[in-house]
């Protein structure tokens, strides 16, 4: 067993005590039933278990949580897609999905967002030229699977809210 | 019918002789890969060059084997399992060899193996530079890589010995977890091998 305390949507979770062999995606979804966060291939590869972790530096990134422990998460702090609204407002990138009808099924969803967020944050601190638009965020939402083909849906999506405040993610 | 019968026997006997064969041969096949001989048995071999080149042979059954070839890679994606198949997800080396800039290494791969996702790990996990690569090359090429500063990250001969004989990630090679064949022998046989090697002039294997 392994102690584990962390930030989960900038609310502090434990200490508590998580077998060594414990997923993190188990963790969030079993023990904290926060079920926005998918099992979706239990191998990294798809992404529809990715949360947002945010580094000390304030730069922070997406991570699969299906192949990883949740002891390794011991003081970290992460943000899933429970913690994306606020005061039951949706966010700019998720008006934009439902906009898009970005997705289908929707399982893959809380990963796009998660890794979408992670790519405005990104540009925020160090904006690219229109030209490089498209490149950087195909190459941001790369490596995410969806099986209903909804990737133009959500690079369009992520293209409006970007366009939509150049001056912030644009150079 | 008779001679039907005889000769489907016949057939029955080869088949079940060649099964017997192949799985014999497999099974010796498999036990010679996973042992490393030691310096002292090749004390046969009177000439020194000889033996020393000899040794690197012996430990070219660990330089060339999926655990090492894997983080080795002729390009910038590494490969994984035993089959030596692309690593999948599509991850490439970036700038550091740990991954790029959005996908390090240490997002799936944590200080340890982790069993319960198949996924190995260690805290300084990444992939070989691109000088060092060893996929697709023959063992005395690997060799007269090893030893060239250039491409053996600035490093004498001497400094194999520990590389190879000590380091932790290398050592990963032989407790690689669930699923993966660790390399053969221990890694203190592979460090005296080096040692041995070093010691005996660090000869190349001609073929």
């Amino acid at each position: 067993m392994t102690t584990l305390a962390l930030t989960i949507n900038g609310r502090a979770h434990g200490p508590s005590e998580v077998r060594d062999d414990l997923t993190m995606n188990d963790f969030l979804r079993e023990h904290l039933g926060m079920t926005g966060t998918k099992f979706g291939c239990g191998a990294a590869q798809c992404l529809s278990c990715a949360v947002i972790v945010d580094n000390p530096d304030g730069t922070s990134y997406a991570g699969p949580t299906c192949v990883v422990s949740a002891a390794s998460f011991n003081g970290k702090a992460i943000r899933t897609v429970e913690g994306h609204a606020k005061n039951g407002e949706f966010s700019a990138l998720q008006k934009a999905f439902i906009e898009h009808f970005a997705f289908q099924c929707g399982y893959c969803t809380a990963g796009f967002l998660n890794e979408a967020q992670v790519l405005l944050e990104r540009l925020a601190k160090k904006p690219v030229a229109r030209a490089e638009l498209e490149k950087t965020i195909a190459e941001g939402l790369d490596g995410h699977l969806c099986r209903c083909t909804g990737y133009i849906k959500y690079h369009e999506a992520v293209r409006d809210v970007i366009l939509a405040d150049p001056k912030r993610y644009l150079v | 019918m008779t001679m039907k019968s005889d000769m489907r026997f016949q057939i029955l006997v080869s088949v079940a002789a060649l099964a017997v064969s192949m799985t014999t041969g497999y099974a010796a096949s498999q036990a010679i890969s996973n042992t490393l001989a030691s310096p002292e048995s090749f004390s046969s071999i009177a000439d020194t060059d000889a033996r020393s080149a000899a040794m690197f042979t012996e430990l070219g059954k660990v330089l060339t084997h999926p655990r090492c070839v894997n983080c080795h890679p002729a390009g910038d994606r590494p490969r994984q399992g035993d089959q030596s198949r692309l690593h999948q997800p599509p991850v490439e080396r970036g700038a550091d060899g740990h991954g790029t800039e959005t996908m390090r290494c240490s997002i799936c791969h944590q200080k340890a193996n982790f069993e319960p996702g198949r996924v190995p790990g260690h805290p300084e996990w990444h992939i070989a530079p691109r000088e060092m690569a060893w996929e697709g090359k023959t063992l005395p090429e690997i060799c007269a890589q090893i030893k060239d500063s250039a491409r053996n990250g600035g490093r004498k001969p001497e400094d194999l010995i520990h590389h190879i004989g000590e380091d932790t990630l290398v050592g990963w090679a032989w407790a690689p977890g669930y699923g993966r064949t660790p390399a053969p022998g221990t890694q203190k046989a592979a460090g005296a091998l080096v040692e041995a090697w070093v010691k005996t002039g660090a000869i190349c294997p001609a073929n």
